[in-house]
């Protein structure tokens, strides 16, 4: 069991998951055999069913129970001996060490905010999953108070920001876009992060869910395909959503001092802005991410209609109109007033 | 004193218009210049923090935004006169703004006199009852309607992409903006041309405006 477990283990670091996953078959099924069955929860609580669907897609699932569930013997149950938890730390010992230096590491532990059996990748997981995650212990509306003292339409940025923008290490960040549907496809409905179920009900056939804006299946986005969506978007009750998403996931939850600077985000010019992605819902539940040509968050009418950054993404063509409507009132009062001055002398006879 | 030194003065502008008036003008100078800090913030810091002019440009609009409506207020139902000082007549449209074009352009280096005196109940020239209408009763409704969209993003989100998302909104704000501020220029300038410069800001001040006698 052992060996079976170091060689999985080894060959999983080397990269090769499906050798993994196959290896680690057989003692996971045993598992799940119980633990996957919901009737498992009566007996001793609803942390012992693992959700067989949601687990099966988790990295986790390629390393299997017993390489972190080590005192299982080949008797469990009946042995009487409850299993050992897991010790995250065993394989994610950088990021422990980050946490366990934060002001969480007091107050929750890795499994209060990442369910080991349910965990995806950061990029497979929505604006809103991640600040669901913080909102388990930090109330929305109590935050949106909180942060109401300093920040300006401070809903608006809790909504538009996962809050790991700003408590973060993550110099960086890029824009996500999610696609939102109204709910009950009712006309004046709350928009929702859709879902695969959701966006599948508008393609034909087996098509993929990308393919509602990747019309020519590049899996690249160009501002043409997105126009084409925005153009549609509204009639099947859709829109694109933008957030604001770190480029780094840290643990640290610190506040970078440049994050109190509102110029941080709303002042560092378009082009800090042309890193933009699509996240598409997959069927289990997780996200994919297609790139967007540059200058979509930029595109006035249909790159982006629902994203705008005061500061950031003003658009040039408009600023060169409104610059000339300027200059416009500024040339009539000097070129009449110079013909004013050099007429003066037919305006002082009448006097 | 002779008779003929002796000045004529006429009460052209209320109080409660000249209050409005320094307190719209003193609003939308504020607007105009957070307005171009908060759309370049990387290159133009006049409030020290972007946070700073983002709350001074609020403040500024929802100020500007009040004495609008006590403004509206005033000569709609106290003066009940908006219309009529507002709205250029079929004779303003016919021939009036054609003559105080040829005024303004031709005539006022020829040396010529303006075809129109102001009174109390007939205080602009055709020409500034097109540009007054167009910007008091078109422009400002509209910047103050964009304004309050942009200020409240989240819980007005439903109108703002009734409108076509918050692009066109802020894109909107933004030109009107550019308009009046434009119109600061073109206002301030045409003030000066009274017999005197600063003939036409007196009544602004105090009141009275000196009656010309040709």
């Amino acid at each position: 069991m052992l060996t079976l477990r170091s060689t999985i283990l080894a060959v999983s670091l080397l990269g090769v998951m499906t050798a993994g996953a196959l290896a680690a078959d057989k003692p996971q099924e045993q598992c799940l055999g119980c633990h996957g069955d919901r009737n498992i929860s009566g007996t001793s609580g609803s942390h012992i069913y693992i959700d067989p669907q949601q687990y099966s897609q988790t990295t986790h699932a390629i390393i299997g129970c017993t390489s972190c569930h080590e005192a299982v013997s080949s008797s469990h149950p009946d042995d009487g001996i409850r299993p050992s938890r897991a010790t995250c730390k065993e394989c994610h010992g950088p990021v422990q060490k980050e946490y366990a230096a934060s002001l969480h590491a007091n107050n929750a532990g890795c499994a209060d905010c990442h369910n080991p059996h349910a965990v995806k990748q950061p990029m497979a997981l929505s604006g809103r999953d991640m600040n669901a995650m913080c909102a388990k212990c930090h109330d929305t509306a109590r935050m949106v108070t909180v942060h109401d003292k300093w920040l300006p339409q401070a809903n608006l940025h809790l909504d538009a920001l996962p809050c790991i923008t700003c408590h973060t290490g993550s110099r960086n960040y890029v824009i996500t876009m999610y696609i939102e549907k109204r709910a009950g496809n009712k006309p004046h409905g709350d928009f929702k992060v859709a879902t695969y179920q959701d966006l599948t009900q508008l393609l034909p056939g087996d098509k993929e869910v990308k393919s509602l804006i990747d019309t020519n299946g590049d899996s690249f986005i160009s501002l043409a395909e997105l126009r084409t969506f925005n153009r549609d978007a509204r009639h099947d009750g859709l829109r694109l959503w933008g957030m604001m998403t770190p480029e780094k996931v840290t643990h640290s939850y610190q506040i970078l001092d440049n994050r109190w600077d509102c110029t941080f985000c709303h002042a560092s010019g378009p082009r800090a802005l042309q890193t933009s992605f699509i996240s598409f819902p997959d069927r289990n539940g997780t996200f994919a991410r297609v790139a967007v040509e540059k200058g979509a968050i930029l595109d006035l009418l249909y790159g982006t209609p629902d994203f705008y950054m005061m500061g950031s993404t003003r658009s040039t063509a408009l600023s060169i109109v409104g610059g000339l409507i300027i200059c416009g009132g500024m040339a009539f009062a000097g070129i009449h007033g110079t013909f004013r001055f050099l007429t003066r002398n037919n305006r002082n006879k009448e006097h | 004193m002779s008779a003929h030194t002796e000045k004529e003065y006429i009460y052209l502008t209320p109080m409660p218009v000249r209050i409005w008036h320094w307190i719209n003008a003193l609003g939308i100078v504020t607007l105009c210049i957070t307005g171009i800090q908060i759309r370049f913030p990387e290159y133009v810091n006049i409030l020290g923090s972007y946070k700073a002019a983002i709350r001074l440009h609020n403040t500024a609009g929802i100020t500007v935004s009040i004495f609008y409506a006590v403004w509206l207020g005033y000569y709609l139902i106290v003066r009940g006169n908006l219309f009529r000082l507002y709205v250029p007549s079929t004779y303003d449209i016919k021939m009036g703004i054609f003559r105080q074009v040829l005024y303004y352009f031709y005539h006022f280096f020829k040396g010529g006199q303006s075809p129109h005196h102001a009174t109390p109940d007939d205080k602009f020239n055709p020409m500034q009852k097109m540009a007054y209408m167009g910007l008091m009763l078109v422009l400002m409704p509209l910047v103050i309607a964009t304004g309050i969209l942009i200020l409240n993003v989240a819980p007005l989100r439903e109108w703002i992409i009734l409108i076509g998302g918050i692009k066109i909104l802020v894109s909107a704000h933004f030109l009107i903006a550019c308009c009046f501020f434009a119109f600061l220029f073109v206002h301030v300038y045409l003030a000066t041309m009274g017999h005197t410069p600063l003939a036409h800001f007196k009544p602004m001040w105090d009141g009275w405006e000196e009656v010309e006698h040709h």
